[in-house]
Parts: C-alpha cells; sequence; structure tokens
C-alpha cells in the first residue's frame, strides 16, 4: 500500500513536472510572439502600414506606399465629390479599400430621388425632397450610383477613413509677406500629444494655423482652441481663462491647415489647446512662441 | 548514538506553540544584509509615493510583498518545520513592485488593485523559480528579475510596463533617490562583497553604452516627444536610477552570483556586455529596460560555470594540463541535461534573451512608445 502511494505520488510528480515544463516552454514562445499569436490573442498587432490621405476633398486613393504609417487618426470624412443635375443620371465614385464606410448626403428641390447602388438591394436614398437626406454603405471599390429624381438635386459622396491627413502647407503661407508669428510644441495634458503648431499672419492680413506631424489621442468632437496661458498642464489650468474656438478638429493625426477666424487675433493668446467639450478634458497643449532665428 | 538534550539557549529560542507542537520561530539579525537592503528598497518606495510620482499604488507593494512572504512562510514551515521570517521574499515582492506598473495606474491612487494580477504572478513565478528551479541544491536565478522578466514578456505592453529609467527631471526628488541608492550601495555591496562586481558591470556597461550613443543608437520613451539619444542615451540607460537598483541590488544577490571573487568580477563584466549586446537593437525605452533585466536571467543560469571558470584560472599552473576524459565529461553533462530543473533554467536563459530581442521591431510597442498608439492610458 505505501509503495503503490510512493509510486503514485512519484508518477504524479512526473506528470506535473513535465507539465511545467511543457507550460514553460509554451509562456517563453507566447512571450517572443511566436507567429504573432500574442498579438492576435491580446488584439495588439498593429494596423497596417497605409499611405496617409493627402487632400480634405478628392479622395487620393491611401494605399500602401513607402510613405506608409501604422499611425491612425480617429475616423474622419472624406469628401469624394459632389455631383448636380436635374432628372436620372449616373455616377461613378471609387471607395477606397481602406474605407470604414462611405456615405451619400443627397438633396433636392421637388418631387421624389433615389439612389440606387448595384451592390444594395436597398436604395441608398430614397425620400421625398425635402431636408438632405443621407444613405449609407460598406462595400468598397468602385461604386455606380443611379440617380432616379423628379427635378435638380445634388449628392454628396464621402468616405470614413481612419488614416492621418497630411496636408501641405497653403500655397499663401509660402508667400514673401507671409510671417510665422508663433509656433510652439504639443505636450501631454490629459491625453497624449505630439507635433508642432505654427501660426501665419498672412499677406492679406488674415491668420491660418498649421499642424505638422501632429498627433493626439483619438477622439470625436476634439476642438482647436486658443488659449491666454501660457502653459496650461492641466485641465484646471485651461478652465481658469477664456480659451477661443479655431476649428473642429476631425483628423486627429497628420498635417493640417486651419483658417484663423477673422475676430480672433492670435496675437493675444499665448498657447495653443486641444479641447474635448462632451468630457471637458484638455487632452494636449502648446506653448506659443515666436519661431527661433 | 545518543541525542544531546536541549540547551537552554535553544530551548529560550524564540519559538511558537501550535497544538502542543513547539514551531522554532527564526528572526534576522540587525546585521543582516537583507534588513539594510528592505530598508534602501522602502525608502526609495516611499519617495515613490510622495515625490516622484510614481504610477504604483500601495496596495500593490503591499499585495506583493505579502505573497511572497506567504510563499516562503508556508515553503519553509512544510520543508522545514520553522517559522522563518521571510526577509528575502520580502524583498523579492519590494523589488517587482519597485520595477513593474500596471498599464493604468495613476500615482496617487493609493489603494487601487490596478493589474494586481500582474504584480502577483511576477512574485509566485519569482518564488517558485526559487523554490522549483534548483539544479545544484540552490537556485539559479534571482526570483524578482526572473518573475519581472517574463510577465514584461508574456503579458507585454499591453497590459504592463517597466518603471521608467529616469524617474523625473533630475530635481531634488530624484537627487534624493539617487542619494538614497548610492548610500545604500555603499553600506550594503561591501558587506557582501559585490562591489567589485558592481564597478565591473558599471565600467563595462558604460563604455558599451557610450559607443552605442557615440554610434547614434536612440530609443523611444513615452514621456519625451523626440527619440533619446546622444548624451541624453548615454545618462538615461547609464546612470538611471533603475539601472543602478539593478545592479546595486538585483545583481548583488550573493545567492545568485557566482561566488569566487574572480569569479564576481566576470560575473559583472559579463552581464553588461550581454546587457549592451541586448540594448543595442532597442528602439523603446520598454525593450532597453527588459534588455538589462534579461542579461542577469541569462548570467544568474552561467554563474556556477563562471565559478567554475574562474576557480580553474586561479588554480591552473602554467605547464600543468587541466586533464578530462572527453567521453566521461559529455556522459555528465547530457545526464545534467536530462534534469528537469536544468531543462527549466535553459529554458528561461534561453528564451528571455530572444524574446528581449523580438520587441526591437515590435511595432505595437514602438507606436505605444512614440505616444501614437491612440490608446487613451498607454502606459
Amino acid at each position: 500500500m505505501g509503495a503503490d502511494d510512493g509510486r503514485v505520488r512519484a508518477r504524479l510528480r512526473k506528470v506535473a513536472t513535465v507539465a511545467g515544463l511543457v507550460a514553460l516552454a509554451a509562456s517563453a514562445a507566447y512571450g517572443g510572439d511566436v507567429l504573432g499569436i500574442r498579438s492576435r490573442l491580446q488584439g495588439t498587432a498593429p494596423p497596417d502600414a497605409r499611405a496617409p490621405a493627402v487632400a480634405r476633398v478628392g479622395g487620393g486613393s491611401p494605399s500602401t506606399t513607402p510613405t506608409a504609417t501604422r499611425v491612425r487618426s480617429a475616423p474622419w470624412w472624406q469628401e469624394l465629390g459632389t455631383f448636380e443635375g436635374a432628372g436620372p443620371a449616373d455616377h461613378r465614385v471609387v471607395i477606397d479599400d481602406g474605407a470604414l464606410q462611405w456615405r451619400v448626403r443627397g438633396s433636392c428641390r421637388s418631387g421624389d430621388m433615389a439612389v440606387t447602388f448595384p451592390h444594395e438591394e436597398d436604395p441608398l436614398i430614397e425620400a421625398t425632397c425635402s431636408d438632405e437626406t443621407v444613405g449609407y454603405a460598406t462595400r468598397t471599390g468602385t461604386a455606380q450610383l443611379t440617380i432616379e429624381a423628379d427635378g435638380p438635386w445634388s449628392l454628396v459622396v464621402e468616405q470614413q477613413i481612419d488614416v492621418p491627413l497630411v496636408e501641405p502647407p497653403l500655397p499663401a503661407m509660402h508667400e514673401p509677406q507671409t510671417v510665422a508669428a508663433s509656433t510652439g510644441t504639443f505636450y501631454d495634458v490629459d491625453q497624449t500629444g505630439r507635433g508642432q503648431v505654427t501660426i501665419y499672419r498672412l499677406a492679406d492680413g488674415s491668420s491660418a494655423l498649421r499642424l505638422e506631424e501632429f498627433f493626439v489621442t483619438p477622439n470625436v468632437d476634439l476642438e482647436i482652441r486658443l488659449s491666454p496661458l501660457a502653459a496650461p498642464k492641466t485641465t484646471q489650468d485651461y478652465l481658469a481663462a477664456d480659451a477661443a474656438l479655431v476649428a473642429v478638429l476631425d483628423a486627429t493625426a497628420g498635417s493640417m491647415n486651419f483658417p484663423v477666424p477673422p475676430e480672433i487675433d492670435p496675437a493675444a493668446y499665448r498657447s495653443v489647446v486641444i479641447w474635448c467639450p462632451p468630457i471637458t478634458s484638455a487632452y494636449a497643449a502648446a506653448s506659443l512662441a515666436p519661431p527661433a532665428g | 548514538m545518543s541525542v544531546p538534550a536541549p540547551t537552554t539557549a535553544l530551548a529560550d529560542r524564540p519559538h511558537l506553540s501550535v497544538g502542543g507542537r513547539r514551531i522554532p520561530v527564526i528572526l534576522p539579525t540587525r546585521r543582516d544584509p537583507r534588513l539594510h537592503l528592505a530598508i534602501v528598497l522602502l525608502t526609495v518606495q516611499v519617495l515613490g509615493q510622495t515625490v516622484l510620482d510614481f504610477k504604483l499604488s500601495v496596495a500593490q507593494i503591499l499585495v506583493s510583498i505579502a505573497t511572497a512572504a506567504a510563499i516562503e512562510l508556508a515553503v519553509t514551515l512544510r520543508r522545514d518545520g520553522v517559522v522563518l521570517w521571510p526577509a528575502s521574499a520580502m524583498l523579492t515582492g519590494n523589488s517587482v513592485a519597485l520595477l513593474l506598473r500596471a498599464t493604468g495606474t495613476e500615482h496617487g491612487d493609493w489603494w487601487s488593485l490596478n493589474g494586481i494580477g500582474y504584480f502577483i504572478a511576477a512574485v509566485v513565478l519569482g518564488m517558485a523559480s526559487k523554490y522549483l528551479i534548483r539544479p545544484a541544491g540552490r537556485h539559479v536565478f534571482n526570483p524578482s528579475n526572473v518573475g519581472l522578466v517574463w510577465v514584461l514578456l508574456v503579458v507585454g505592453p499591453a497590459g504592463v510596463f517597466p518603471q521608467y529609467l529616469w524617474w523625473g527631471p533630475l530635481g531634488l526628488p530624484v537627487g534624493a533617490a539617487l542619494v538614497v541608492i548610492v548610500a545604500g550601495a555603499v553600506w550594503i555591496l561591501r558587506r557582501v562583497r559585490m562591489a567589485a562586481m558592481a564597478a565591473a558591470f558599471t565600467a563595462t556597461f558604460a563604455v558599451s553604452i557610450g559607443v552605442f550613443a557615440a554610434a547614434g543608437r536612440s530609443f523611444w520613451a513615452i514621456w519625451h516627444p523626440v527619440p533619446v539619444a546622444g548624451a541624453f542615451y548615454w545618462v538615461n540607460v547609464v546612470l538611471s536610477p533603475e539601472v543602478l537598483i539593478f545592479v546595486f541590488f538585483m545583481m548583488s544577490d550573493p545567492a545568485t552570483a557566482p561566488r569566487t571573487p574572480r569569479g564576481r568580477l566576470a560575473f559583472g563584466v559579463l552581464t553588461a556586455l550581454l546587457a549592451a549586446a541586448l540594448v543595442y537593437p532597442q528602439s523603446t525605452e520598454f525593450g532597453v529596460k527588459l534588455a538589462i533585466l534579461s542579461s542577469l536571467t541569462v548570467t544568474c543560469a552561467l554563474a556556477a560555470l563562471i565559478d567554475r571558470a574562474a576557480g580553474r584560472a586561479e588554480h591552473a599552473r602554467p605547464g600543468v594540463p587541466v586533464s578530462a576524459d572527453p567521453r566521461a565529461v559529455l556522459g555528465r553533462i547530457a545526464s545534467t541535461v536530462r534534469r528537469p530543473a536544468v531543462v527549466a533554467a535553459m529554458i528561461i536563459a534561453v528564451a528571455a534573451p530572444l524574446d528581449t530581442l523580438s520587441l526591437a521591431d515590435d511595432e505595437h510597442l514602438i507606436l505605444i512608445e512614440r505616444g501614437l498608439s491612440g490608446d487613451p492610458n498607454p502606459q
């Protein structure tokens, strides 16, 4: 009986030892992300590298190129085209393979309007002309839109993408009379902020703000605001002084231009803050100073 | 053969009486260097909680220490029939808490149990290595080191990260921490005869990282908007409080380091060279930190061999060949590597550096350290 117990115990010990060694080896392979198992199980595989969009309007077709990036923006709407007509018509649009979804915003002046798309059973838009109507679809690639309308109509087609937006500087920013009035580097407040901001005084007397190699933790409803504070470090800091809304921030990564509303004098402000009104949070900020040199 | 009766001195020793059974209690002496080390590490933890903005809760520290202590108490009570004050285990728990961070823990949230499973896992793994991987009757790996390395590698940057190399801008708080660490090193290292080892590591590592810095190596750190490069790279890697704690208080564990003076020197140099080799390809602070920790995992596994080689070198005489029957040597090696503890040690010692190297091109980790992952609270 004692000998049997001893044998059973020895056997259990052997099984436990082998199981322990197998678990150790398996965890070693998992820790090395062999075959991407850990990334897949944890959902931490980075997104595919994709080229950034180069404009807010006109598509550009993000695809894999040498300038591709794995950085992602909050989803934003890129306009692919505006079409107008009267009566029936056909139009072709190309939806990027990486688009999350796309939509057609239509309006017409009289009668009814329908917009159909061969791959969808139901019309994208089927409405009596009144307010603007919106239809959504997710199939990517070339889309042939068939418009049936009793009178004049207009359509705006947009795709929702999450690649960064990398716009070139405005031509006005290169004009000889244009001055880079102030610049700053983003730092974290409640979230992550990276990149630079420059405010230009343009030749026509107006101002424009440019974000360069910019990134902020993605969210919807973010705003670019100018604050009179030199370096707000917290949301409480930011709330201590009135700030001016420059623009709503749709794409949260890339390089972008924003006209400064004419009623705002940028010289009266000392920092730029990325502000999230719904949760009352300053995401990131950049202290403004005259450019060096 | 007669058993001597207990002396009065033995009878007076501290003990617990449980159900009529007398269980000896073994307490540390005031001269025990583990107590001194505990004082140093606890002082650093106090600074971390008060002025250094550690993203670590008091609860995480206490649970780590308590878990390690409970394991050691249970093991020694069952194995040796004594209640042993778990000084070593408490150091293991404290070291794990000092160097490990659970993503999303905020400084000042003192009773947060965020990611507590990771702390417990690191402690349990470390203690398991201490009591299960004993090929020659003594443990191979520094328990906190191997627990940290394994949890950082297996859980990865989605859930954990190592404490930042630098603990803030160089000012009074970081200066105070550096003073505590260096004073603690002076206090402890000479007593455990590890000062030369620490000097050998520091000198070799400083030169290696200096060469890398001059060659333009850099790494991304989430707290820095541009890559850490140049002299800043050297200062961050070589003089950081994290690395000082690693070399002064983790590498210097006499239980897992070689025992001969020459072996300890070689251990310092070899760990530094291996750490540098693993640091070189890393492009993130996470990778750099793990490279340094992983290097010790490897050299701890080699400590016995280092001792043997150093001993042979010490006793070698010119003209006297060291003879050994090759077949006998091979036979000894073959029988050794079949032992489960040796297999486990080999898996850990091989996987730790290889897995660490795989971090060098981990795109998700790079995005996190560049601040571009988009995660609301990436570290």
